[in-house]
């Protein structure tokens, strides 16, 4: 083999060799990324499957099985026992299933009102043609700059002075509709934003179409547009059904009463900073955060495509 | 607004009421009565539920006496007295404070990584729908189960981040991370940045998948290098996204709530704690046998409203520019 040759071998070997390690420091960038995000969801469920034993002692064990080499054979080793003791505790002797129960409640509620009246507003807005759209445009995603905190005393005063009345079954304290209402307008923008976004990308001659065969404008939007729009309302219901499982604020002032609160709540109220059970708070957590993975997996792409029609039209 | 009951009475005014009827049985409405049926009930509903309530927190802040079913408590105008109160309390400066370093440190940390992690989101790869969901995962958290999370992962006997700094021999011994009021701050912003990069990517990626290929393309047939396509294409083009991002981001940050309440309470002393658990612990914690703290809290609420316009204001003012897009 001549020295031309040998070069030019190397010089292939290394182009190829770039390329493995820029693929290599691709997939690392990933692989690390999702470790450092999944990471703590890794320990919070290895925490609750520990014995008490094995939770409250430094160093920690990170992984129950081990494989190692015993006179020349592999072994696996159990490091502890893993236990479900934790998951009966927080089921049987703390109310965590009606705390779940609670949260989807309210999370569904919220979700349904932004929904449907999301795509109203965001069809109106989008598709119709009448004086001072701008100007109701922009007060509705003036709604959505106002603090949260903002709304808290007047709303909280109003359910008890409610509470009693006639409406302190719909909007008293301890109530679904306490939560579902406040969290719905909050997110009540946003819902018309995304509802705009999406309308505005389907074609005029959608709506003519309709008009053409006789139907009345009621008349389209119930049986053309609503089909179509279908999408855009999963994309809204997803993420503001996220908000509002996450929301802990009014969920903790408005839900005194224990039967009544949320998971967030119910799972920040667990114990004193200091001596908290950690394996009962451990896999609480995890149970709340095990529908939010679901979800995540499953509708991922939904969310990435109702952001991309929102937001990239921004 | 449109079609206001006026406008509709001097139109409909040539019909008769039989012909009304007729129309709106067979719901052969205009598109601007159609309009107005649609967005009523959504103004009504963000009047009573957002609109009312913020300007009724103002009008409390004014008053004393704010008070929950006590009628004997009178109810008195009280001019700025709620608010000489409140801006003489060390509290709610240091509580300022702490929301300022916490939202403006954390956010621009957070736009970096973003773009870098919606970058690596941008392009396709084998398994991408199961790491970008792990790597968004971190955004549907919630707040106080987050904060609970990491209050175990920083744990100061049996806290795992401890045990790995440990183990890599930068500490020798457990370090109580939430117990020293510097370091529970830092902590603090850490976690959130943790947290909300996966947020800040979400919109970004959004961003980034709406510029054209064929800028890029046309960009790289004349010798453009990564860089200046990065930073002659993505980033003006990204501009109007930032300015989404920035300010749903900014926002929340500087409304923090859960974090503090579910990792340290506010503590150490009050090292990390923000505007918004100053507000609610001034409002529910302490409101005294006159209910004074509504009327404080209600001030604190104003106060952080302001700040919030203020914020978003001065974002739109410096990032909107109308010629893109």
């Amino acid at each position: 083999m001549s020295v031309l040759d040998s070069a030019r071998n190397l010089r292939v070997e290394d182009i190829g060799l770039w390329k493995i390690g820029k693929r290599l420091g691709f997939y690392g960038s990933v692989l690390a990324m999702v470790a450092i995000s999944m990471f703590p969801v890794f320990w919070i469920l290895l925490s609750s499957l520990k014995p008490p034993s094995e939770l409250f002692v430094f160093p920690q064990e990170f992984l129950p099985y081990t494989i190692t080499m015993q006179d020349g054979e592999l072994a696996v080793v159990q490091q502890f026992p893993l236990t479900l003791e934790n998951y009966r505790v927080a089921l049987q002797e703390r109310p965590v299933g009606r705390y779940l129960v609670n949260s989807a409640i309210v999370a569904s509620g919220t979700a349904i009102i932004d929904v449907i009246l999301g795509a109203m507003a965001g069809y109106a807005l989008s598709r119709l043609r009448f004086q001072y759209k701008l100007q109701v445009l922009l007060i509705i995603l003036f709604a959505a700059l106002l603090p949260f905190v903002s709304r808290l005393i007047p709303l909280y005063r109003l359910a008890i002075d409610l509470q009693g009345t006639v409406f302190g079954p719909f909007f008293g304290l301890n109530q679904y509709l306490g939560l579902i209402l406040p969290y719905a307008a909050f997110q009540m923008p946003f819902a018309v934003w995304i509802f705009q976004a999406y309308f505005n990308e389907l074609p005029d001659s959608l709506e003519e179409a309709g008009l053409m065969d006789g139907l009345s404008r009621v008349g389209v939007l119930f049986r053309i547009i609503l089909p179509v729009s279908m999408p855009a309302m999963a994309t809204t219901a997803i993420i503001v059904f996220i908000y509002a499982w996450n929301e802990f604020l009014f969920a903790l002032t408005f839900m005194t009463n224990d039967s009544r609160r949320t998971i967030t709540v119910g799972i920040a109220l667990f114990g004193g900073q200091f001596n908290s059970p950690w394996g009962t708070i451990t896999a609480a957590v995890f149970m709340s955060i095990l529908p939010l993975m679901v979800f995540m997996l499953v509708f991922q792409k939904k969310i990435v495509e109702g952001m991309t029609a929102g937001v990239g039209k921004a | 607004m449109a079609g206001s009951p006026t406008d509709e009475r001097v139109r409909f005014g040539e019909e008769d009421l039989r012909g009304r009827l007729r129309r709106y049985r067979n719901l052969r409405i205009t598109e601007e009565e159609l309009a107005v049926a649609l967005l009523t009930p959504v103004l009504l509903f963000l009047l009573a539920v957002s609109f009312y309530p913020i300007v009724d927190t103002v009008w409390a802040s004014l008053h004393s006496g704010y008070v929950i079913q006590t009628p004997t408590q009178p109810f008195e105008f009280v001019g700025i007295a709620n608010y000489e109160k409140l801006f003489t309390d060390a509290s709610f400066w240091n509580a300022l404070g702490v929301s300022l370093f916490y939202t403006f440190v954390s956010v621009p940390i957070e736009l970096v990584f973003g773009l870098g992690l919606a970058l690596l989101l941008k392009s396709e790869f084998k398994w991408k729908y199961l790491a970008q969901a792990a790597i968004l995962f971190p955004w549907a958290l919630p707040t106080v189960i987050n904060a609970k999370i990491w209050a175990w992962l920083l744990n100061p006997e049996y806290g795992v981040i401890s045990d790995i700094l440990v183990r890599v021999g930068i500490l020798s011994s457990p370090y109580p991370f939430l117990s020293i009021p510097d370091v529970a701050l830092y902590s603090m912003t850490g976690i959130t940045i943790w947290k909300t990069t996966s947020f800040m990517a979400l919109i970004l990626l959004a961003g980034l998948s709406s510029i054209p290929d064929h800028l890029y393309e046309s960009a790289r047939m004349d010798g453009a290098s990564r860089w200046r396509r990065f930073r002659d294409i993505t980033l003006p083009l990204l501009k109007p996204t930032i300015l989404v991002a920035l300010i749903f981001r900014t926002l929340p940050a500087f409304q923090a709530f859960g974090l503090p309440y579910g990792l340290t309470g506010g503590g150490p002393g009050e090292a990390t704690t923000t505007l918004v658990l100053y507000t609610q612990q001034a409002a529910y914690n302490n409101p005294g046998p006159t209910n004074g703290g509504f009327a404080l809290g209600s001030a604190a609420a104003t106060v952080i409203t302001m700040i919030a316009l203020a914020i978003a204001l001065v974002y739109v003012a410096t990032l909107y520019d109308p010629e893109v897009r």
